[in-house]
């Protein structure tokens, strides 16, 4: 039976690692700093996959962020996804040549078609990740391009067909209402939406403990759980999530087999 | 221990390169050189994105008649990576009909079940047998790393392992010195790590 993953973001900005708070970031630490508090290897053996977003507001720059990856997957032997800013076919060549798996495709997927399909075509379906960032403005769900910045003309379940229109291979759902808040995942959205989808979903925004992570793997229709918090998960706090939900006899992937 | 990965053009070979040094393999090598493949102990042939394109980077490079002569003739062990093992059948039809390299007798078709959700993504069981060389040591069923929206079909008996996804597909093969996975081992964990040290050791 197909496993279902758990997921960290780590999000970045000009070589920092930061809590984000409904899109406003906070600083955290460099590398160096993920790398003592995390002990960064050994816990990506209780990850199924990492995803690296580039969220910095200003003008981001590919080739810094894309040592950031080179550097973050020697000897982290899980998928690796990386995006935030691509705009062209060598940014995302950059990443995929930098330890990069699979991108993360956002604002494009609006202003440049053209470039998705090209991504698509040498790349595969597979390898590209659709991310979705909405908002509620007074009881409409909205969805936003440029680090939820700007509003788009469809509503969610529109905008959602429309990407899955371009041959994407996975949707990652974010909820700005929620993210970084540890309130858990918004149901109500991913209930709405989840039935229809032809392609697997991975939801963020919200979650804060493993219970958290836990409600998220037992919807049917999702696919992955994603958490960037990386305040509520701070050292062993990821393992022990892991640990705690295969106990409950959640569908995740087994490696106990020692090397 | 020189491990050649086939270069042609194609994929994120980083993560397979940092398996392969972290399980001691002292020279990890990348070419699409002639002499450079034939000098190998062992050759993978890895592989990320659209069968068709790889086809024409492999023909452009000449690759299709030097993995001829070094790999079906001369017997260098070979492991075929997702979309480097598809390579190893006749054809695929993705992106129309492609002729593959065809060292074994399979077929590359789309997941077609209007049911699943496609690409197949994550981790799933392989069905495995420990008595063939990639799965010594393991036992019956393992965790692997998929994302592929096409899978082989074949009616030879190559030594097929099996995982399930809206019914039984063509997870791994071994035949001789050639094996395949449909699956990405450098993105499996200690599960993979433990399967390319059966490559190592035992092909």
């Amino acid at each position: 039976m197909l496993r279902k993953r758990i997921i960290f973001t780590l999000i970045h900005s000009q070589g920092f690692f930061m809590q984000s708070r409904n899109f406003r970031l906070q600083k955290v630490g460099n590398l160096n700093w993920l790398e003592k508090n995390y002990q960064f290897q050994k816990i990506a053996f209780s990850l199924d996959e990492l995803i690296v977003l580039d969220a910095t507001k200003t003008q981001k720059s590919i080739t810094e962020f894309a040592a950031i990856i080179s550097n973050l997957v020697t000897h982290v032997f899980i998928p690796i996804a990386a995006g935030g800013g691509i705009r062209s076919f060598e940014d995302a060549e950059l990443l995929f040549n930098s330890g990069a798996d699979k991108i993360v495709l956002n604002s494009v997927l609006v202003e440049d078609v053209h470039l998705v399909k090209r991504l698509i075509q040498n790349y595969g379906s597979q390898s590209i990740v659709a991310s979705i960032d909405y908002k509620y403005n007074q009881g409409v769900c909205d969805v936003y391009i440029h680090d939820g910045n700007t509003k788009i003309d469809l509503s969610l379940e529109e905008y959602i067909q429309y990407v899955e229109s371009l041959h994407i291979g996975e949707i990652y759902l974010n909820s700005i209402d929620r993210d970084g808040t540890g309130f858990g995942y918004d149901f109500d959205t991913i209930q709405r939406i989840e039935k229809n989808l032809k392609v697997p979903l991975i939801i963020a925004g919200g979650a804060g403990n493993e219970n958290h992570l836990l409600e998220g793997l037992s919807s049917i229709d999702v696919s992955a759980v994603a958490t960037a918090n990386l305040f509520n998960f701070i050292g062993d706090g990821l393992p022990k999530a892991r640990e705690k939900i295969l106990e409950s006899g959640e569908n995740l992937a087994n490696w106990n087999l020692l090397y | 221990m020189k491990i050649v990965i086939v270069d042609y053009g194609m994929g994120n070979i980083k993560s397979l390169v940092s398996t392969l040094q972290y399980l001691g393999a002292d020279d990890v090598l990348l070419s699409s050189e002639y002499d450079i493949l034939k000098s190998a102990d062992k050759i993978i042939l890895p592989g990320v994105g659209s069968f068709a394109k790889a086809m024409s980077q492999i023909k452009q490079k000449k690759l299709d008649v030097s993995l001829q002569d070094i790999i079906v003739k001369h017997k260098k062990p070979l492991l075929g990576i997702c979309l480097g093992m598809q390579l190893l059948g006749r054809s695929s039809s993705e992106d129309g009909q492609n002729a593959g390299l065809g060292f074994v007798k399979g077929d590359v078709v789309k997941f077609d079940n209007s049911n699943l959700k496609v690409p197949h993504v994550g981790f799933n069981q392989v069905k495995i047998n420990s008595n063939l060389k990639l799965y010594a040591g393991f036992s019956n069923a393992v965790d692997f790393y998929f994302t592929h929206s096409y899978k082989m079909v074949t009616d030879e008996v190559i030594n097929q392992s099996y995982c399930d996804y809206g019914g039984d597909f063509v997870a791994s093969f071994e035949t001789g010195h050639i094996a395949g996975v449909q699956f990405h081992p450098e993105l499996s964990q200690h599960n993979g790590l433990n399967l390319f040290r059966n490559f190592i050791d035992r092909f």
